[in-house]
């Protein structure tokens, strides 16, 4: 048995770290924009497609997470200029509904360009097969697709905290009147965060080609999860979406010993419970 | 005066309504037969719609497009895989499309919300899905179940396991959390104690899950030697594509009736090799209407037919073989003659099964080639074994077929 809960929380951990790099991208771009990106889904679908799309030119899988990120990077900035801000002025409610529209038109165009025949791709030799850590056997994918995940939001987090553009968006998300007095380019600053963030969403479903595979509609399952992530770090925080999904998938992977077909259900019981003990979420304030 | 008016009014109206009322009475037997292909094409068993109006598309054009000298129009609908939206899909096109027949559905699920609606409309569902309630606890009459009964299924391919792998004793299972996958679990006990098999561990999972790491680590410590997908569409894909990733190459996967044909190019050669699959269809059948289906299909849609498809094509075939022998298109009488022939349809020899409306039918177990074996880009596997045992009468739960 402790064979067992161990297993599932080194493998909870590994996909939690994929939700959270997911998540943390929507996390940016609700707390700059200020607007839950309904098509964050689409995007990491989108990635899923682009990185396929590379590496079935024979070119390396980390040219292809480079594409799905710059993929979806250029598409979030599309997104912004063409889609967002033109309703901007009408509020949220359009600015949720153009980004609807968005996540049907981006997911319509996987389905004409691909079909809706799903997409599989098994990852580079060196990364096949399984790992025995002694306490659990996993998959050497899942352990790079966690390490990764970690290294790229340990980056992010560099750049936003230790860099002068991380400065400008930690006060684009706090103190957005104040940063627009002090002269900076606030557009420049919205389109960059939601580049950073439609950017993560791509990589993140990049990442997950080799696990999932690429379906059109592989970004409405995701964006639930993420969503949930989201709101049980709390809406607030930037960090809070990481702990959160590391929380989400270490309590899906330990559900399964006891009741695996509750491990989906196990998510949205998990928000209810923390969003009534703690209605601003783990990591937000009120 | 006013009075007078009104009365006229409603002696008018009525009138109108009883002559309109008779019109899609009239229009039933004269105008063209409307056959619904109500199908997914959004959902997990998206890919199948498009193929399943395909197949119901070449069925009608083979024909001539014509019945007994009226026009035959095929209705396609969205059902979502959605049990909700097929009911809705359905009931819209008896009540104002005049849908006396129709295919429903790839899913199960959807099937049997479906068939209740059948019963009740009296009109003919040839429906395909893996539940056995199609043909046991809830048969009906207005209801033709098309693909292999699950103990078919699990059958032949345990039958083929046993032969290709006798020193295999151990078998873990992953179940599909629904009607589908809860029928091969139970004839998976049936026909592994039939067998010799041992049942050492199961999980189910919900439908629709995308994330398999967490049951399969549970398999690779069993170490059992097979992994039995009760588990069929996009959840089946993603299972074997996790599995892989483990590089477990002592536990033989084996799926009864998990991936269809069609679904095989959705997983990498590399994936997919050494799979052992049953099948309701594979366009290798060596059967003369499969040769013709198969050479019709390819040169209409240059790409081989498969599961749906077929089971669209040859559904309506019957259908319309049924209405020939009959010389009636009315429901009951279609319903009568079905009951009562036999035809060559691209299984073979096939005919239903009276008693329960169960397709008697044959099953098919494939085993999935390497990459280089291949011979073409859709050469996946080599056809391996081909049984059609029936389930055993005492296992059938439809206990009486109303009358129609």
């Amino acid at each position: 048995m402790l064979w067992l809960i161990s297993a599932q929380l080194v493998n909870g951990i590994a996909i939690g770290l994929v939700y959270a790099v997911m998540s943390f991208g929507l996390s940016i771009i609700k707390g700059l924009l200020n607007v839950p990106n309904f098509a964050h889904g689409a995007l990491y679908a989108l990635g899923a497609y682009i990185c396929y799309a590379v590496v079935s030119l024979q070119l390396p899988f980390a040219i292809g997470l480079a594409a799905a990120f710059l993929g979806a990077a250029v598409a979030g900035l599309l997104l912004d200029r063409f889609a967002i801000r033109p309703v901007g002025n009408g509020g949220y409610l359009p600015q949720l509904i153009v980004l609807f529209g968005a996540a049907l038109i981006i997911e319509q165009l996987l389905l004409i360009g691909w079909g809706t025949v799903g997409l599989s791709y098994s990852p580079p030799a060196m990364l096949r097969g399984a790992l025995n850590l002694g306490i659990t056997v996993v998959p050497r994918y899942i352990a790079f697709a966690s390490v990764f995940s970690a290294l790229v939001i340990v980056l992010v987090w560099l750049l936003i905290e230790r860099t002068k553009f991380g400065a400008y968006v930690r006060a684009g998300i706090e103190r957005p009147e104040t940063t627009q007095a002090l002269g900076i380019n606030v557009e420049l600053l919205l389109s960059s965060g939601m580049m950073l963030g439609a950017g993560l969403a791509g990589l993140a479903g990049g990442l997950a080609l080799p696990i999932v595979g690429a379906t059109s509609t592989m970004g409405g399952d995701m964006l639930g999860i993420a969503f949930v992530v989201l709101v049980i770090g709390g809406l607030g925080s930037l960090y809070g979406s990481i702990a959160a999904g590391i929380l989400v998938g270490v309590v899906q992977s330990l559900t399964t010993i006891v009741a695996p077909s509750a491990s989906t259900a196990i998510v949205y019981v998990l928000m209810i419970g923390v969003l009534l003990f703690r209605p601003q979420g783990l990591f937000g304030e009120r | 005066m006013r009075m007078a008016s009104t009365r006229r009014s409603l002696l008018l109206s009525a009138a109108a309504l009883t002559a309109t009322s008779m019109l899609p009475a009239r229009a039933q037997k004269t105008g063209p037969v409307a056959i619904g292909v109500i199908t997914p094409t959004t959902g997990t068993f998206a890919y199948a719609g498009e193929l399943v109006a395909r197949g119901a598309a070449l069925a009608v054009e083979m024909h001539g497009g014509k019945i007994l000298g009226r026009d035959i129009r095929l209705l396609t609908r969205d059902d979502e895989g959605k049990p909700a939206s097929g009911v809705r899909r359905v009931q819209e096109a008896v009540s104002s499309e005049g849908m006396r027949f129709f295919l429903g559905a790839y899913s199960s699920a959807v099937g049997l919300a479906e068939s209740e609606i059948a019963q009740r409309e009296k009109v003919l569902q040839f429906a395909a899905g893996g539940s056995e309630d199609f043909t046991g606890s809830r048969c009906g009459r207005y209801t033709l179940q098309w693909s292999a009964h699950p103990y078919t299924a699990m059958r032949a391919t345990l039958d083929y396991a046993r032969k290709a792998f006798p020193q295999k004793k151990t078998i873990y299972t992953l179940t599909a959390d629904y009607v589908f996958g809860q029928a091969l679990l139970k004839y998976a006990k049936v026909v592994a104690a039939e067998l010799g098999f041992e049942l050492i561990g199961n999980d189910n999972h919900p439908f629709g899950e995308r994330q398999y790491t967490q049951y399969l680590t549970k398999v690779v410590a069993a170490k059992p030697d097979i992994l039995l997908l009760n588990t069929a569409g996009a959840d089946a894909v993603t299972a074997i594509r996790q599995f892989s990733s483990f590089g477990d190459d002592k536990t033989a996967v084996v799926g009864p009736w998990t991936l269809e044909v069609d679904q095989l190019a959705e997983l990498a050669p590399e994936m997919r090799t050494g799979l052992i699959l049953g099948q309701n269809y594979y366009p290798d059948i060596d059967t003369p209407a499969n040769k013709q289906f198969v050479a019709n299909y390819t040169k209409k849609f240059s790409a081989p037919p498969g599961y749906s498809a077929a089971y669209a094509y040859d559904a309506v075939r019957a259908i319309l073989l049924a209405m020939e022998a009959a010389n009636s298109t009315e429901v009951a009488d279609v319903i009568k003659s079905l009951e009562q022939m036999s035809w060559d349809g691209v299984l073979g020899k096939m005919s239903i099964d009276p008693k329960n409306h169960q397709l008697v039918r044959p099953y098919f177990v494939v085993r999935c080639k390497t990459a280089a074996d291949m011979r073409n880009p859709t050469d996946f596997a080599e056809i391996v074994a081909t049984e059609g045992k029936q389930q055993p009468a005492e296992l059938n739960e439809c206990k009486q077929m109303p009358a129609l």
